[in-house]
């Protein structure tokens, strides 16, 4: 099992595609949880958090952050969020992270 | 399960040691990739080093040129294991005597060389 | 009952925290020039402040921790380069003008050159941090302030046509002078609305270590506290415009400003303004050093506070005391202060985006401010000073070119 350490600022902010190459969104947050094991007990990242804000995606991420305040406004802008489980990311790649799966999520 | 936002709640976070002082803020958190398995989060960087890689390739230069002028080798990053964090909340606390740390060395130095030459520096509180 | 006294000692502060160098010469340029006109860009400036100190007072008691402390926590490391370098400029200028402020009024005094003054002023303020509590700092520099009321007095004294006064609460255009009036306004606004205000408001909530409970008491402070602050801010206007405007009287040296308050109160006015301006500068001048070293020190995660001794806090320390140096430099070098004021209040006004906008989603955010988000007040009028500072931005230069001094 190869091994490679990435800082989480990495991460973040890029754009996830799918197979086809379609934009489903930017990583916006990395849920963490304790998993338990014989070894000890890491945290490990169960869920990725996608944000999408449809138009307003190619508008520099500071304005959005700025935006960002309230969920009611941001819906309103056509704001959408997935959480995704981890399974379903191919990190291969940190910048550029790939959806296992064709768009078709909750 | 109690689950831990990464960006929300520890990246960049008030960061405090075993005797709530505060050593820092978390600059950066590294996480290792593993084939067929969840990313593990190993460790928490607290440093000038890794802030100036975050903000830009031109802050790196910067902080790296001062660093030489001030003749440090080491690149002032302490590198915390994961798991010695014990709480997060509105600061997260690490199990680390702050001391010890490697990014507490200007605060050492600064203590001992600057501050404490000049009188009224220590004591009890004010 | 103690609550009540908190209350009162923070609307004392806010009092004597309003008026310095900046305030003080503004207004009195302001009057000079155009009389009673630009009264309404005080009220605008007043209200602004008050507003954006609620909010970052809020900020602190709701999530115990600071404005700048939940910049870098909410915005990440790379967008807090933005405030900090547009904070850290325009307020150590700010400082300088501070310090010039203080040194001008004791060469008023002494006669000796205020070259000479800027080194001696610096010490003692250093001193006063090095030694002195947070509480020392905030309280007795604002009871010390209340020598302001001196404008208060001498405004009543001249009898002003109160209607006249009123009516130019109420925005107006000018009649002569268009680019030189809407610089001034420019120039009252950023003396207003200073970001090292509401940070230092901020830290010192944290300092105070206030809690749910105060969220009331900082209503009152923010409010009252600007209120009366601007009531004699406006009162040095008015004293202005019914000593300079009707003689026609340009200022453009501070010897000019000492004498406003001569006409109304005779030699004894002539002092207290020395008095006034001496000791509001020098509380502001704590007041802004301390805010440029909070904002570095809650950014990066080091210790700070004011109540904690200097080995406990080095590099807290070892910024206010390299801060304060260097803004003693271009006073001992003999620059302007007037000028030095004039040009970092412009600065000032230029600058207020970086630290304005991003309250619009720190104070919506449901997760740190929970219940405690903006009600449809606080947006709208976040909303209209958000506004207010990209116009500012955008007229400032042009502005400065064709009107300033």
């Amino acid at each position: 099992m190869t091994g490679r350490s990435v800082p989480v600022s990495a991460m973040v902010g890029r754009m996830v595609r799918d197979e086809s190459g379609r934009r489903i969104g930017r990583v916006e947050e990395l849920s963490a949880e304790i998993d338990l094991h014989r070894h000890g007990n890491d945290y490990v990242v169960t869920r990725v958090v996608i944000g999408r804000y449809g138009e307003l995606d190619h508008v520099p991420s500071a304005v959005q952050v700025v935006c960002s305040g309230r969920q009611r406004w941001r819906r309103w802008a056509g704001y959408r969020q997935y959480e995704i489980p981890w399974q379903w990311l191919d990190f291969g790649d940190p910048a550029h992270p790939r959806l296992r799966r064709a768009a078709d999520d909750a | 399960m109690e689950s831990l936002s990464l960006v929300h709640d520890v990246l960049d976070a008030q960061l405090v040691d075993r005797r709530e002082e505060k050593i820092g803020r978390a600059d950066s958190l590294l996480l290792e990739l593993r084939d067929g398995a969840p990313p593990r989060v190993t460790t928490i960087l607290i440093g000038g080093a890794v802030r100036a890689e975050r903000i830009g390739p031109w802050m790196t230069w910067l902080h790296r040129a001062i660093r030489r002028l001030m003749r440090r080798e080491q690149d002032g990053v302490s590198r915390i294991p994961f798991s010695a964090m014990r709480r997060v909340g509105d600061t997260v606390q690490l199990d680390v005597d702050g001391e010890q740390l490697e990014s507490g060395h200007l605060e050492r130095w600064l203590a001992k060389h600057a501050v404490c030459r000049i009188p009224g520096a220590s004591g009890e509180r004010k | 009952m103690k609550k009540w006294a908190e209350v009162a000692l923070g609307v004392v502060t806010s009092i004597g925290g309003f008026l310095e160098v900046g305030s003080i010469a503004t207004a009195t340029q302001g009057g000079a020039e155009f009389g009673f006109q630009l009264t309404w860009v005080l009220l605008l400036g007043v209200v602004s402040l008050a507003f954006l100190m609620e909010m970052t007072g809020r900020l602190a008691a709701v999530s115990r921790r600071t404005y700048v402390d939940l910049l870098r926590e909410q915005f990440g490391v790379r967008f807090f380069m933005l405030p900090l370098a547009g904070v850290l400029v325009v307020s150590v200028l700010v400082l300088s003008a501070e310090i010039g402020g203080v040194s001008v009024a004791l060469q008023m005094a002494t006669g000796l050159g205020f070259r000479w003054w800027a080194i001696p002023v610096v010490v003692v303020g250093w001193f006063l941090l090095w030694r002195g509590t947070f509480g020392l700092v905030e309280q007795g520099t604002a009871m010390l302030g209340l020598v302001a009321i001196t404008f208060a007095v001498g405004a009543v004294k001249m009898h002003p046509h109160w209607a006249q006064l009123g009516a130019s609460l109420v925005p107006s255009a000018p009649t002569h002078d268009r680019a030189r009036y809407w610089y001034l306004a420019v120039s009252i606004l950023g003396a207003s609305i200073s970001p090292y205000l509401y940070l230092f408001y901020s830290a010192g909530a944290i300092e105070d270590e206030w809690t749910l409970d105060h969220i009331g008491v900082n209503r009152v402070t923010a409010g009252l506290g600007n209120l009366f602050g601007g009531v004699l801010v406006i009162a040095a206007l008015v004293v202005a415009a019914l000593v300079f405007a009707p003689r026609h009287i340009q200022v453009d040296r501070y010897e000019q400003i000492a004498l406003v308050l001569a006409s109304p109160l005779g030699r004894a006015g002539f002092v207290l303004f020395l008095a006034t301006l001496c000791i509001t500068c020098f509380g502001t001048t704590l007041e802004i050093v301390l805010a440029v070293a909070y904002l570095l020190a809650q950014g990066f995660g080091w210790s700070w506070s004011e109540n904690l001794k200097p080995d406990k806090d080095a590099r807290f320390s070892v910024t206010y005391s390299v801060v304060l140096l260097l803004a003693a430099v271009p006073v001992v070098l003999g620059l302007d202060p007037l000028f030095l004021t004039n040009i970092s209040m412009v600065l000032t006004a230029a600058s207020l985006p970086v630290t304005v906008l991003p309250l619009i989603s720190l104070m919506n955010d449901e997760h740190t401010l929970r219940t405690h988000v903006n009600g449809w007040l606080s947006n709208t009028a976040l909303i209209v000073i958000s506004i207010l500072s990209v116009v500012l931005l955008l007229a400032a230069f042009p502005l400065q070119m064709l009107g300033g001094g």
